[in-house]
């Protein structure tokens, strides 16, 4: 069960990338939303909405979830690189 | 011969002390050449011989005639005489022409007047030593000038010296006996304000100026303005607080703390008392005109109210302590240190103020980010224009409107969305007013029929009665009518835009699905309404859009700014003079609040942490590591309060407790916090909850600079010393030094020039420079060191300007059956924001408590009388106001105010948030409304709180030594 917080997290998530994924592919839209997580949202919010990937399954939206997939990696890859 | 008129110098040289009669023609005009009492000056075609004099420094006398009204010639004072005219003409309404000779002062004239002034005098009270504008009276000047000796026709003849006085309004008063009938104050209501709300009642001797039909001012449509009292060259319109304390004798030239006209205000003093704001001639916001809030409620700043002494306490349930600045200061920084040992770096915050100064703001954010060594800043702009900031920046390249107020002077179809000018910007709002009278078309879309459509206009007015959260349908509807009836600028789209984006942009616009008939549905707007907008928006000369928080406060606000945009780009209205997008913003200083990085993700001048170059100066500036990665936004830093995560909160200068959102969860969180700091000048609600109480500074008691909506720099001035004994920034610098990061700026113009030093739009701001030009527009660089009125002339910041997708998404507030009307928030003129300031002043006279306006039929259908308590429950709480039935309303939506805290409108706002900056979706909260016999459970709860904390603070004062 999701804490208040991860709910509202998700629930963000989803509404970001249904507002940037009309009229546009799925992957633009998905790197769309994965952008803007990564330049407006607080360092602790993207680390809460990335570890719901592991225990969450069908609250983020399809779009959402690649989108926050992506982010993953981009952050690994920085901390990598 | 001497040359006294220089055009290139009028700029600099008008003295906006003297009153040179009548106004100046626009610019541009041809040059005139005449003579005057032997003396040769050339001025713009147009000129009246009476300014044409004033301006070469001959004085004719008058009374009628006054610089910020057109001429009307009734007095017959400046009467002059012209070689080779016949008889007399008043020089107010005769032009000037080309090698005319005119003479000014010769015994005939002399005669004449000194006979006009005998009559005047003849009717007039005979008590300039006991009248309150004695030494400040024209009347009296003008007998003086005119060397008036005797009045032959005596004072015994009929009279109005016995005529009665009007002290309904509580700032002036009306004495009628005064009264030259000059028709100055009722011109002034009619061309400066545009509310027509005085007139000239009766005819010959019983002529007299009447607010309404003969209603006493507060009965009639005066909305107090003051532009009447500013405009009567007698005693008859008189401030109160000159009648109870004399006339000033010294002026400071400052900016209101009101709204984000940001106008520009003479604080006229003795000694260390205010005793009048005057609207200053010289401001380029407001060009000597002012609203109720800026003119006359000022009385908050020496309110008993005001905190004087810093105050702490462990628990909110225990009393204050009073204590020195340092304990205060020692204390938050403590307790800070110490919730960072324990809950980590980023488990505290600030919020900065978009109330204070650029210069405070600046260095609160600066705190934060170098002393707490975080990134959780945030400003109330997140409330209300983040959206603004988004998406301006988005589809244009900089965060902030891109004209100047004046630019509406030459806008020929004007659309107005979810804004409201005449009660939120009046200043602005009268200025559009004007125009709209000079015969610019007008289109307002917004829920309610708002008062700018009543105004006198000549051009057409079309409203456009949305439903609450279709504004991005809306928008889209008419992009698509621009595009599929040709009405677009095809030329400067190719020149000036992106080509892919705009051509993804036409295909989704062109889709049949954003038709105005498919959307009509969605927003309730006729189709051939819409279509009717766009034609006259696109083809119209100047399209200008100008938008408030009933655009951005939505959970599309951000796509509808980029809507906007859009919209602004497809038809080529952008780049000059009477076009462009303008965000009307909600307080004085929220532009400058985020120009200063107030955003957890932007450094000062809107540039982002993550960028290495920018975050590499500050740091190189600031002498430490910055965090590269965002902090959290106001709404998110609740969320973690909640949780548990976030400990320590640090408020400069708003009242988070009644302006935020689904007030029930921001109580929750503020009462998590292990410490929050307040600095305000009041206990207003935030700080019940606080910790440390921090007493602020009035916007009298300081330093600094503010950015008004136009992205205008103005200067504030220190009239007054602060209560408290310290400015805000002094304490944000105390606080930050006891952190042990070092700060020492002796004035506020060493905090611009390190402002200047680090943001690219600010370098080539100076106070030097401000005090030298009076204002200044970002960006102001080396490229545009007298900054920019109009933005994108040229280019965009990012080059092309960029179309938008603006998919539209249903909000997830919808009506049903459990909740089935919409509720809309909003503002009204006399009240400000919160209130705390407004509700402080006799402002309070024109509403002292927020009501429900709802629809007769809404009304009906639940029995609802004019009066009846309304118990409005959301899926957020439950709240209790007053009903006012409205026919301004649409039927399914009602609105209401927040400027009281116990109106708990936000009890019952939710916290749903725009898609991409999370600002609050004030403007849609579904809700059914009953009536009900008692406050709500909340309404008791706030009540039996307030008194607690009342308590504990009276406590305080009793134990002070």
């Amino acid at each position: 069960m999701a804490s208040h917080q991860e709910t509202h997290l998700i629930h963000m998530t989803n509404q970001i990338a249904a507002n940037l994924g009309g009229g546009r592919d799925e992957e633009t839209a998905a790197a769309a939303t994965c952008r803007h997580l990564e330049t407006f949202w607080a360092r602790s919010m993207k680390h809460r909405l990335i570890a719901t990937l592991e225990h969450e399954d069908g609250e983020l939206s399809p779009l959402a979830r690649r989108a926050v997939t992506l982010l993953a990696e981009r952050l690994a890859k920085r901390h990598a690189g | 011969m001497i040359e006294h008129y220089d055009p290139r110098r009028q700029a600099n040289s008008v003295d906006f002390s003297k009153d040179y009669g009548t106004p100046s023609p626009y610019p541009g005009a041809a040059t005139v050449n005449l003579e005057i009492d032997g003396v040769s000056i050339s001025v713009p075609e147009g000129t009246s011989v009476l300014r044409a004099a004033a301006l070469a420094d001959i004085n004719i006398p008058k009374l009628c005639a006054t610089d910020s009204l057109e001429p009307f010639g009734s007095c017959r004072l400046c009467a002059v005489q012209v070689e080779g005219r016949r008889g007399f003409p008043a020089s107010c309404t005769t032009p000037v022409v080309e090698g005319m000779k005119v003479t000014t002062q010769n015994e005939r004239l002399a005669k004449l007047r000194r006979n006009v002034m005998e009559l005047y005098i003849s009717d007039h009270p005979l008590d300039c030593l006991t009248c309150p504008a004695n030494g400040d009276c024209e009347l009296q000047d003008m007998a003086g000038s005119v060397g008036l000796r005797e009045v032959r026709y005596g004072f015994e003849g009929e009279n109005h010296l016995q005529a009665s006085k009007d002290e309904s309004n509580p700032y002036f008063s009306f004495d009628s006996s005064k009264c030259i009938l000059c028709s100055r104050c009722v011109r002034a209501c009619d061309e400066v304000q545009g509310t027509f709300a005085l007139t000239i009642d009766g005819r010959g001797f019983d002529s007299k100026v009447s607010a309404g039909q003969n209603d006493a001012f507060m009965d009639s449509d005066c909305v107090s303005c003051g532009a009447c009292v500013q405009a009567c060259p007698t005693a008859t319109l008189m401030e109160k607080s000159v009648i109870d304390h004399g006339v000033p004798d010294r002026s400071v030239v400052t900016t209101c703390a009101y709204c984000g006209v940001g106008c520009s205000f003479e604080a006229q003093m003795k000694g260390d008392q205010l005793v009048r704001m005057v609207p200053y001639k010289g401001g380029d916001a407001n060009h000597g005109h002012s609203c109720v809030k800026g003119r006359f409620a000022f009385g908050y700043a020496t309110h008993p109210d005001r905190l004087t002494t810093p105050m702490i306490r462990d628990s909110i349930d225990q009393p204050w302590r009073e204590v020195s600045w340092e304990e205060a200061i020692t204390f938050a920084a403590n307790r800070l240190k110490a919730i960072q040992a324990e809950h980590g770096r980023e488990s505290i915050g600030g919020i900065t103020s978009s109330r204070c100064t650029n210069e405070e703001t600046y260095l609160v954010q600066k705190l934060i980010r170098a002393a707490f060594g975080n990134n959780n800043t945030d400003t109330c702009a997140r409330v209300c224009h983040s959206p603004t900031g988004y998406g301006l920046k988005t589809t244009l390249g900089e965060s902030a409107g891109t004209q100047t107020f004046d630019s509406v002077m030459k806008a020929d179809a004007i659309i107005v969305i979810g804004a409201n000018p005449t009660d939120a910007h009046p200043v602005f709002g009268s200025m559009m007013r004007k125009r709209l009278r000079q015969g610019a078309k007008l289109i307002v879309a917004d829920p309610r029929r708002i008062d700018l459509l009543k105004t006198p206009h000549l051009g057409e007015a079309q409203h456009l009665p949305l439903r609450p959260g279709t504004n991005v349908a809306l928008v889209n509807a008419l992009g698509h009518v621009v595009v599929t009836e040709g009405l677009e600028d095809k030329a400067f789209v190719a020149r000036r835009c992106d080509t892919d984006a705009y051509h993804r942009w036409r295909e989704f616009i062109a889709e049949p699905r954003h038709s105005p008939e498919a959307s009509e549905a969605i927003t309730g707007v006729p189709a051939e309404a819409v279509r009717q907008a766009a034609r006259t928006y696109a083809t119209t000369g100047n399209g200008a859009i100008y938008y408030g928080l009933g655009v951005t406060e939505h959970s599309q606000g951000s796509t509808m700014v980029m809507g906007i945009a859009n919209l602004a780009l497809a038809t080529g209205n952008i780049g000059r003079e009477g076009v462009g997008v303008n965000p009307l913003r909600g307080q004085n200083n929220v532009q400058g609040s985020c120009d200063m990085g107030s955003f957890p993700h932007e450094l000062p001048g809107y540039q982002h942490v993550a960028d290495p170059i920018a975050r590499g100066r500050f740091e190189s500036v600031w002498g430490v590591e910055l965090d590269d990665e965002p902090g959290l936004r106001i709404p998110n830093m609740f969320d973690a309060a909640i949780e548990g995560t976030f400990k320590a909160l640090y408020v400069q200068g708003e009242d988070i407790a009644q302006s935020d959102p689904n007030t029930q969860h921001v109580e929750a969180a503020l009462t998590s916090l292990d410490c929050l700091i307040v600095q305000d000048i009041f206990l207003n609600e935030t700080a019940k909850f606080a910790h440390v109480l921090l007493p602020g500074s009035s916007f009298l008691e300081k330093n600094g600079t503010f950015t008004n909506a136009e992205r205008r720099i103005n200067r504030v001035r220190k009239v007054t010393p602060p209560v408290a004994g310290k400015e805000d920034w002094e304490v944000t610098q105390d606080l930050a030094n006891a952190l042990g990061y070092p700060m020492h700026y002796t004035h506020p113009s060493e905090i611009m020039d390190e402002i200047a030093q680090l943001t690219p739009s600010f370098a080539g701001v100076s106070y030097a420079k401000l005090e030298e030009r009076g204002s200044l527009q970002w960006p102001c660089n080396a490229e545009y060191p007298l900054g920019m009125p109009t933005m994108h002339e040229v280019e965009f910041p990012i080059g092309l300007g960029r179309f938008a997708i603006t998919e539209y998404v249903a909000t997830e507030e919808r009506a049903n059956r459990r909740f089935p009307l919409l509720l809309t928030t909003g503002r009204i003129l006399s009240q400000y924001n919160v209130g705390a300031q407004t509700r402080r002043t006799d402002n309070q006279r024109w509403h002292d408590e927020d009501v429900l306006e709802l629809h007769p039929s809404d009304a009906e259908l639940r029995g609802v009388r004019d009066g009846d308590w309304l118990g409005i429950t959301s899926r957020s709480g439950q709240t209790v106001l007053r009903a006012r039935l409205s026919e301004r309303m649409q039927p399914g939506v009602v609105y209401t105010t927040f400027h009281h805290p116990g109106s708990g409108a936000n009890v019952i706002t939710t916290d749903n948030s725009d898609w991409a900056t999370n600002c609050p979706e004030y403007k849609v909260t579904a809700v059914q409304v009953e009536k009900v016999s008692q406050p709500s459970a909340w309404q008791q709860r706030f009540s039996t709180f307030d008194l607690i904390q009342r308590d504990h603070l009276a406590n305080a004062h009793q134990e002070a030594p």
